[in-house]
């Protein structure tokens, strides 16, 4: 049984292949202006990857994220807490808490002991803490996503950023270079804030050990770093590449699909 | 997908709700008839259609913008006044002869203020209306339909009789009938009618003259006796919340896999819950004990929130709804503080719950329609 996960972010598209419940090749690359063209580019790299020649060897391809509903080849959709919450607990079965941080949202949604959403909270139309306000904040800096990520990079004091705002956090961050305060201790005070931020909102939920980041914003190690120490809990690090976790589930689901469609038909 | 509802009155009605001046309206003032805006379901219809007034729920479709109204509001005023207002600045309201505001919320009561300020409308009348809805509350009120009665006939020069009260009294409550008759049909486990659809029926009676929007009801529930929707949904859902009168914003809903099959919201179910009691000696008594005490209010109104639980976890079960989601425009602190309370209410009830805020007019659906299937998966449906 070959089946596909493909996850349509708002930033990027995902596609993970699996056979027989293993992965086989997965693809990660920036949306484009359409879904359809982006849904198709990860998917031919992943079948690539995967050493398959086309579309016709996979069973079953189930979408995801923003682009789900849009996919002529796929056959299901599922939303990307489902998504997000199946990949991530196939990796670690003991997670109970996915913090999902993708370019446009961010996402805490707790876990059953199966791995299933038990509740969600979804940040509310705004771009704070995510991908795109990094990118911003990266932009204000002058630097790219890779300069305010790394350890190394992390001040040990962090300024105080206190504008959730995308925008206004950008320029909180012009003034404080102009202030001539440390670059690094910008940066981890940028980590600070979206970590402050993350708080409030698995507290809302109630936080339940067994927490990881997924998403391309989890591999920023500075935020990653910055949420643990803030909420005094051990972030679980993922196996695998942390942005295909959305796209691991959506193939988790896409077998499971199948499974359930041969069992019917015999 | 379904295929579309057939009778011309469904047409009619969705015409109605999809703009603001529509042709029933065109019609009632080429005969010369007035028209009245009215800005939230506490005002009692009944009064301006005894005073020979056409009147129309204030609401702003279509617009694109609120740059007009952004200059006489500020960031935390809702979407809904800032739209309302930008309209209200490009002439959108001119087909209206007056309207009626009332202190429901501080955003309606900084409209008011604008609207004076700018001189919108040729007749501008303000209810207060009481926090409690007590007996002596009922009472106060009902001096203020007297004071809202004798500003009509003064400024329109018409008579509203106590006959004439009766009389309309009689026709909104056919209206009320005929519209629960509508989600009666709901009830079925194969509805024939989807929540994008009865919203647009229920905004269209809003904005049109009432006989004649009885009489369009009457066709529609004919075609609907028989209709089926040909879509299987995922989920059964309920919708509750404040001002909400896009069928678009039902339509990405349901078109993750959510059929609304009713709702508390005060462009649909909260307005024909119960009918007005024709019992009441005194027709204006009647209708301030309807619509201040009666009917299902709004968080505005202060110890009903039990009573508001107990109505929506009723109408959740009687319509047999897998899920919940409360809706609400940013900055409505009505029902921030409901949504919070209900959170905790229907776990107890274990009925799921799904908190959505919104904007006014419905744009950027993506977000939306990932909770609403997340909500949905969560049910494990």
């Amino acid at each position: 049984m070959i089946v596909a996960g493909v996850d349509l972010g708002s930033a990027t598209g995902k596609a993970v292949i699996m056979k027989d419940g293993d992965i086989v090749g997965y693809h990660i690359a920036p949306s484009t202006r359409h879904p359809v063209e982006t849904a198709k580019q990860v998917m031919e790299a992943a079948l690539d990857a995967a050493g398959l020649d086309s579309i016709e060897a996979v069973d079953l391809v189930l979408t995801t994220g923003y682009g789900r509903l849009k996919v002529p080849f796929a056959s299901e959709n599922v939303s990307e807490i489902t998504c997000h919450a199946r990949g991530a607990h196939w990796m670690i079965p003991s997670l109970r808490t996915v913090i999902d941080i993708g370019g446009q949202d961010c996402k805490v949604i707790s876990l059953t002991n199966k791995g299933m959403v038990g509740e969600f909270l979804m940040n509310d139309r705004c771009a704070a803490g995510t991908g795109r306000f990094f990118e911003g904040i990266a932009r204000g800096l002058g630097t790219g996503l890779e300069g305010i990520s790394g350890m190394e990079n992390q001040g040990p004091e962090p300024c105080t950023i206190s504008n959730q705002c995308s925008v206004f956090a950008e320029s909180e961050v012009v003034t404080l270079i102009n202030e001539g305060n440390d670059f690094k201790n910008i940066i981890s005070g940028v980590n600070l804030s979206v970590a402050k931020r993350l708080k409030a909102m698995v507290k809302r939920l109630g936080i339940i050990e067994g927490v990881a980041l997924t998403g391309g914003c989890s591999k920023n190690d500075g935020l990653v770093h910055a949420v643990g120490e803030l909420m005094g809990i051990e972030i679980k690090r993922l196996p695998l590449d942390p942005q295909i976790t959305g796209a691991i589930g959506a193939a988790i689901i896409a077998g499971e699909k199948f499974e359930q469609a041969s069992r019917t038909v015999a | 997908m379904n295929t579309p509802i057939k009778s011309e009155a469904f047409s009619i009605m969705t015409q109605a709700t999809a703009g603001l001046e529509n042709p029933a309206i065109d019609e009632w003032k080429a005969q010369g008839g007035k028209t009245i805006g009215y800005f939230c379901s506490m005002l009692p219809e009944e009064l301006f259609l005894a005073g020979g007034l056409l009147p129309f729920r204030m609401r702003a479709t279509g617009s694109e913008g609120t740059d007009g109204g952004d200059s006489y509001f500020t960031n935390n005023n809702c979407t809904f006044v800032r739209h309302c207002f930008s309209v209200a600045l490009d002439g959108g309201y001119d087909f209206l002869d007056g309207v009626v505001v009332i202190n429901s919320c501080d955003q309606i009561r900084r409209l008011y203020d604008n609207w004076l300020h700018k001189d919108i409308s040729p007749f501008v009348h303000m209810v207060a209306l009481p926090r409690q809805s007590g007996p002596d509350q009922v009472e106060w009120y009902t001096g203020e339909f007297h004071r809202l009665r004798k500003s009509i006939e003064e400024h329109f020069k018409v008579e509203i009789t106590d006959k004439g009260l009766r009389e309309a009294i009689a026709v909104m409550n056919e209206t009320r009938r005929l519209q629960r008759e509508v989600y009666e049909l709901r009830k079925r486990e194969r509805p024939p009618i989807t929540g994008a659809e009865t919203m647009a029926i229920m905004v269209a009676g809003t904005a049109m003259p009432k006989v004649r929007y009885n009489e369009l009801l009457r066709e529609l529930l004919t075609e609907l006796e028989t209709r089926e929707l040909e879509t299987t949904y995922r989920a059964r859902i309920m919708v509750t919340g404040g001002i909400l009168d896009d069928p678009t914003w039902m339509e990405a809903v349901e078109e993750v896999g959510g059929l609304v099959v009713t709702d508390g919201t005060c462009f649909g179910g909260r307005l024909m819950h119960c009918d007005v009691d024709e019992d009441i000696v005194d027709p204006m008594e009647a209708l301030s004990q309807y619509y201040l005490a009666d009917r299902p209010s709004c968080p505005r109104m202060i110890d009903t929130q039990v009573k508001r639980k107990n109505y929506t976890v009723d109408l959740a079960r009687e319509f047999n709804c897998d899920g919940i989601i409360g809706e609400k425009m940013m900055f409505c602190d009505m029902w921030q503080v409901e949504q919070f309370m209900m959170t905790m209410d229907l776990k107890e009830e274990e009925i799921p719950f799904l908190k959505l805020e919104r904007e006014y007019i419905t744009s950027g659906t993506g977000q939306l329609k990932t909770r609403v299937q997340a909500f949905i998966e969560t049910m494990g449906k």
